[in-house]
């Protein structure tokens, strides 16, 4: 937000006295700060205390002795196989694959459709557009037919290929490459170059922050999924992370402790990426804001 | 079929044409097998009176469907509930978050830490977000302690999960704590793109800080608050995970029953396949029509600068 | 434009031809098998066991045993027929089972493989009754899993605590739960924080339509015609339902979390429960010390003073199925499995499994059961949960109806109403 500077010059303290609204301002940024991370500290705190004090009320927020059990029980599990260690893996591996098929294809599509001139592009574009509107639930019976027709079951194949791409990357990517200056293209093409070479060298090395913000984007929204990953992964090894949080909450209704364990533990990977790669997170958003030429 | 085109350069454009295509050709092949296909088939479902498990041939409807839930009580209260779920979350979103961007944008310390602490719920899955609200909206748990501490009614039970207007707001809380931090971000990246030559026009003019937010950034915000708002209220028209994961813990059903919910439960509760099909090419069909209006009003009125 | 149209048609159409192909009959070669069921952890290794016994004894048969969390399983098998992939072996609730069966879903039990030589035969090993639900125009379709009812389970501890003697004070009415509630209950101001009973919201029909039939009342006449018979039984039971919750003597509510899995914890968080024999291993699992203890016990379901009938909670059952899709080596193996299955009865029994056999029922080791007794005499007085193609969508309007009389502050009679009107279109639809 570098372009505010101009603005945000002024000292914290003279705030209220240089805006009307300061104070109630200050007050509102407040109470929305509270809101939001109140649930998160709720979480953690929970998640090292005894389950018995977690409905205690008032709440006591800091636990009498840090019941680090409920992290051992939380990723034991219930036979004790210590499978979330695998569902934590299958989750990484199938948002990772997801990402990188997301980026790549997205690329792809969003630059044949943003810097060619062929017929249908637009009819292309706009039904892939369209695909935004439908429904999982809508859809999820006939694609599991298709899954299982193609052998999918229980397969990692089955829980990435369905979401190799989607609507938003294709428009992300072609949003981006439509301010990308056809004269290096044309350049490229006069000294000879082939389009494949066009798209690997000039293309996608610069895409950079586009595809850094693509990929974060990719990989959150796979690493949410719950319905399919339910439907397609039917032994306990293919299973993804909701997935065991959902198991694990319908055997263990009553374990708070544990189950707040379950929930931060499925967090932390998150966490990490954000923390480490908060500028293009937060940088996603900018992309709404990308003007037409 | 390119008359335009000399005949040397009808051939370049032909072969470049070729290789447009080709690179559309995954995108093409992967939406045709995962979302046309599926969709067709629910398309061609909506017109039988096909049942999930039956083995018989079912019967061909034609509308029926269509007419069975347009005269349906319980599909209306799904309209309902979906359009007061989409309104609520999408609005209460959409003015605080140019609320808050706008404060954010005046602060000169501590703006960075807000904007990523607003942002933090957006990087938890759904799933342990239901699970955190489950729990936070028990009767004992801290949503009626901070309520009854913040009003002063100790011992108050707000039923969350049961009283038929809160067990909303309940599912409205849940998706506005997910996404206002990524709804502040997105307006202030859209501020950000606002020429600063505007602003200083507008200093010399005498207009504060107040006055230049409404008169000038406000106005020139409009192409990102269109395009967030159409993502997000297909977003907020296609939300499931929290209202079934709210039924699935007790809280009733008719109030949050949003029409993907309601696919799901006439699909595979009640089997009736083809009437869920129907339900699901309504849902499309309102969803289009909203994105319509909302590109035509962004068309209508361009903003430049 | 138009070719591109056409070709993205074309490829979707290429596509649903391609997926619309059906099972293929595979040759003599070695069979494998699924074996879908809900998440159970005592069951687990039991059933690995014998599975990997099964296998030794019958070369060439491997069994993939698949679990799915509880709540889920009903769906994922609905969504897994429906696009013909369903397992070879699976078991579901009763409720839910009837569907398969009405739809020619599953195979009828193959004689051969379960070694009898009759249909009489097979049903002779069981308990009179219990296999009825799945005994259907002559033939039998499943062979069961469990077959079980609940009964009250209570916390001693509580108990006395609240100056309540549970050898005498135990509630024997609906009456006395209300009073021995009332003394149990602790808020505050109006959350509860320790519940005396509470009810098991989430399965109207096996435990609280039971209450509405002491009254006189019926969820479905006997002729299948008319829907919520009996509306002075109705009424009163609506009634009784918002005196429990928080409009009224502040109980209980739904909204509250299940009582079953707190009981095991015995957090001082509730005091009695509803639930089966099952319940005795879960709360060894989650609680030893608890259990050891020695401080709870198992008494019968109550009935209302003025009942007219003298009916306890519904028994249901799961009932092992086996798909008719599969083919006809696999449905023999099926239902040789499943039969191996009921050839353990007893190691089933040992983890709270009740496999209805007589043999079972007469052995010692049953007898010798903690509470056996009190199940088995409350076991006398229910009868099978009512199951149909609509009794999900029937369950659905029951809850809605118990619900909005003690959240919603509707009057009984109007939710009387409501229910009747709805449950009787559903009825008339078919």
């Amino acid at each position: 937000m570098k372009t505010m500077q101009h603005l945000t010059h002024l000292p914290w303290k003279e705030l209220p006295r240089r805006y009307g609204a300061g104070a109630l301002g200050l007050l509102i940024m407040g109470s929305l700060l509270v809101i939001t991370v109140l649930p998160l500290i709720f979480m953690v705190t929970a998640s090292i205390m005894p389950s018995g004090e977690i409905m205690r009320m008032p709440y006591p927020w800091i636990p009498s002795e840090l019941a680090f059990r409920n992290y051992y029980r939380a990723l034991a599990g219930h036979d004790e196989s210590f499978i979330f260690v695998r569902n934590i893996m299958n989750s990484l591996i199938v948002s990772s694959s997801v990402t990188v098929t997301t980026v790549i294809l997205g690329a792809l599509t969003g630059y044949s459709l943003a810097k060619f001139q062929y017929k249908g592009r637009i009819v292309i574009f706009m039904m892939i557009m369209a695909t935004m509107m439908i429904p999982f639930e809508t859809i999820m019976i006939p694609l599991y037919m298709v899954a299982t027709k193609l052998g999918m079951q229980n397969s990692y194949a089955g829980l990435i290929l369905p979401f190799m791409l989607n609507a938003f990357g294709v428009f992300m990517m072609r949003q981006y490459y439509s301010t990308f200056p056809g004269e290096f293209l044309d350049a490229a093409r006069v000294d000879g170059m082939g389009e494949i070479a066009i798209f690997g060298k000039i293309i996608l090395p610069n895409t950079g922050p586009a595809i850094a913000t693509l990929a974060i984007l990719a990989f959150r929204s796979q690493w949410d999924t719950l319905l399919w990953p339910l439907l397609i992964a039917q032994s306990h090894e293919m299973k993804t992370i909701p997935v065991y949080i959902v198991q694990f909450a319908a055997e263990r209704t009553a374990d708070y402790g544990a189950m707040m364990a379950v929930a931060t533990i499925a967090s932390v990977p998150m966490f990490v990426l954000f923390i480490t790669l908060s500028r293009y997170f937060t940088g996603g958003a900018a992309v709404f804001s990308a003007r037409k030429g | 079929m390119n008359r335009k085109y000399p005949k040397k350069a009808r051939t370049l454009q032909q072969s470049q044409d070729l290789w447009g295509r080709l690179f559309v050709l995954p995108a093409v092949l992967f939406f045709s097998i995962f979302n046309f296909y599926p969709i067709l088939n629910a398309l061609w479902t909506s017109l039988f009176n096909r049942r999930i498990l039956s083995f018989a041939k079912p019967d061909f409807i034609g509308l029926q469907n269509y007419i069975f839930l347009l005269q349906s009580g319980s599909f209306w209260n799904s309209v309902r509930a979906t359009l007061v779920f989409t309104a609520g979350t999408f609005l209460s979103l959409l003015a605080l978050s140019l609320l808050v961007a706008g404060l954010l944008s005046r602060i000169s310390r501590g703006s960075r830490f807000l904007q990523t602490a607003y942002y933090t719920p957006a990087v938890l899955s759904s799933v342990v977000a239901a699970t955190i609200w489950l729990l936070i909206f028990d009767p004992r748990g801290i949503a009626n302690q901070f309520i009854n501490t913040l009003m002063n009614t100790p011992g108050v039970d707000h039923r969350w999960f049961s009283h038929p207007v809160r067990v909303q707001i309940a599912t409205m809380v849940v998706y506005f704590w997910k996404y206002i931090g990524y709804f502040v971000i997105v307006v202030l990246a859209g501020m950000a793109s606002i020429p600063k030559t505007i602003y200083e026009a507008a200093t010399i003019d005498g207009a504060n800080g107040w006055q230049q937010y409404w008169r000038i950034t406000f106005p020139l915000l409009k192409p990102t608050v269109v395009l967030v708002s159409i993502m997000s209220m297909l977003q907020c028209l296609k939300t499931f995970s929290t209202q079934y994961l709210f039924t699935q813990s007790g809280a009733p059903l008719a109030p949050i029953n949003v029409i993907t919910l309601n696919i799901y439960n006439t699909g595979i509760r009640d089997h009736r396949i083809g009437r869920a099909s129907a339900m699901s090419i309504i849902l499309l069909i309102i969803m289009m029509v909203f994105t319509y209006i909302q590109f035509k009003t962004s068309k209508t009125d361009e903003v430049s600068y | 434009m138009k070719r591109i149209v056409a070709l993205a048609l074309m490829t979707a159409l290429v596509a649903s031809a391609l997926f619309a192909g059906g099972q293929k009959e595979d040759a003599d070669g070695p069979v494998s098998l699924t074996y879908w069921t809900h998440e159970d952890p005592n069951r687990t290794p039991l059933e690995e066991r014998l599975i990997r016994e099964f296998e030794a004894a019958n070369p060439g048969v491997t069994i993939r045993r698949v679990t799915h969390p509880s709540t889920r399983i009903a769906e994922l098998l609905l969504t897994a027929f429906a696009a013909n992939q369903g397992p070879n072996i699976f078991n579901t609730q009763l409720e839910n089972s009837f569907a398969y069966v009405a739809n020619h879903r599953v195979a009828p039990v193959n004689l051969e493989a379960v070694g009898a030589s009759s249909l009489e035969a097979l049903l002779g090993r069981y308990v009179e009754g219990s296999l009825d639900p799945v005994h259907i125009e002559g033939k039998l379709y499943g062979l069961p899993l469990e077959v079980l009812n609940w009964s009250i389970f209570i916390n001693d501890r509580i108990f006395r605590d609240a100056g309540l003697d549970p050898d005498r004070d135990y509630p024997k009415t609906w009456e006395d739960m209300v009073r021995v509630s009332e003394q149990i209950v602790r808020r505050e101001g109006n959350i509860i924080t320790r519940r005396g009973f509470d009810f098991r919201y989430s399965d109207y029909l096996i435990a609280l339509l039971p209450m509405v039939e002491q009254l006189g009342g019926q969820l479905v006449s006997d002729d299948g015609k008319t829907a919520i018979v009996g509306e002075e039984a109705w009424l009163e039971f609506l009634r009784f339902m918002e005196q429990w919750g928080p409009g009224g003597q502040n109980l209980g509510s739904p909204t509250y979390r299940n009582a079953r899995s707190l009981f095991n914890h015995d957090n001082d968080d509730i005091a009695m429960t509803h639930t089966g024999m099952y319940q005795q291993a879960r709360i060894m699992a989650d609680n030893p010390e608890f259990y050891e203890s020695g401080e709870w016990r198992v008494v019968p379901f109550p009935v209302f003073e003025n009942a007219v009938n003298d009916i306890a909670a519904c028994y249901y059952g799961q009932y092992l199925m086996v798909n008719a899709q599969a083919t006809e080596r696999q449905q023999y193996y099926s239902w040789k499995f499943i039969e191996f299955m009921q050839q353990h009865a007893e190691e089933y029994l040992q983890i709270g499994i009740i496999q209805p056999s007589r043999e079972l029922m007469e052995s010692d080791l049953y007898l010798s059961m903690p509470y056996a007794d009190v199940f088995a005499a409350d076991m006398e007085r229910a009868r099978v949960v009512y199951h149909a193609g609509n009794s999900s969508k029937l369950q659905e309007l029951f809850k809605t109806a118990v619900e909005s009389v003690m959240l919603g502050g509707v009057s009984p009679e109007r939710a009387y109403a409501t229910l009747k009107a709805q449950a009787q279109e559903v009825i008339d639809e078919g």
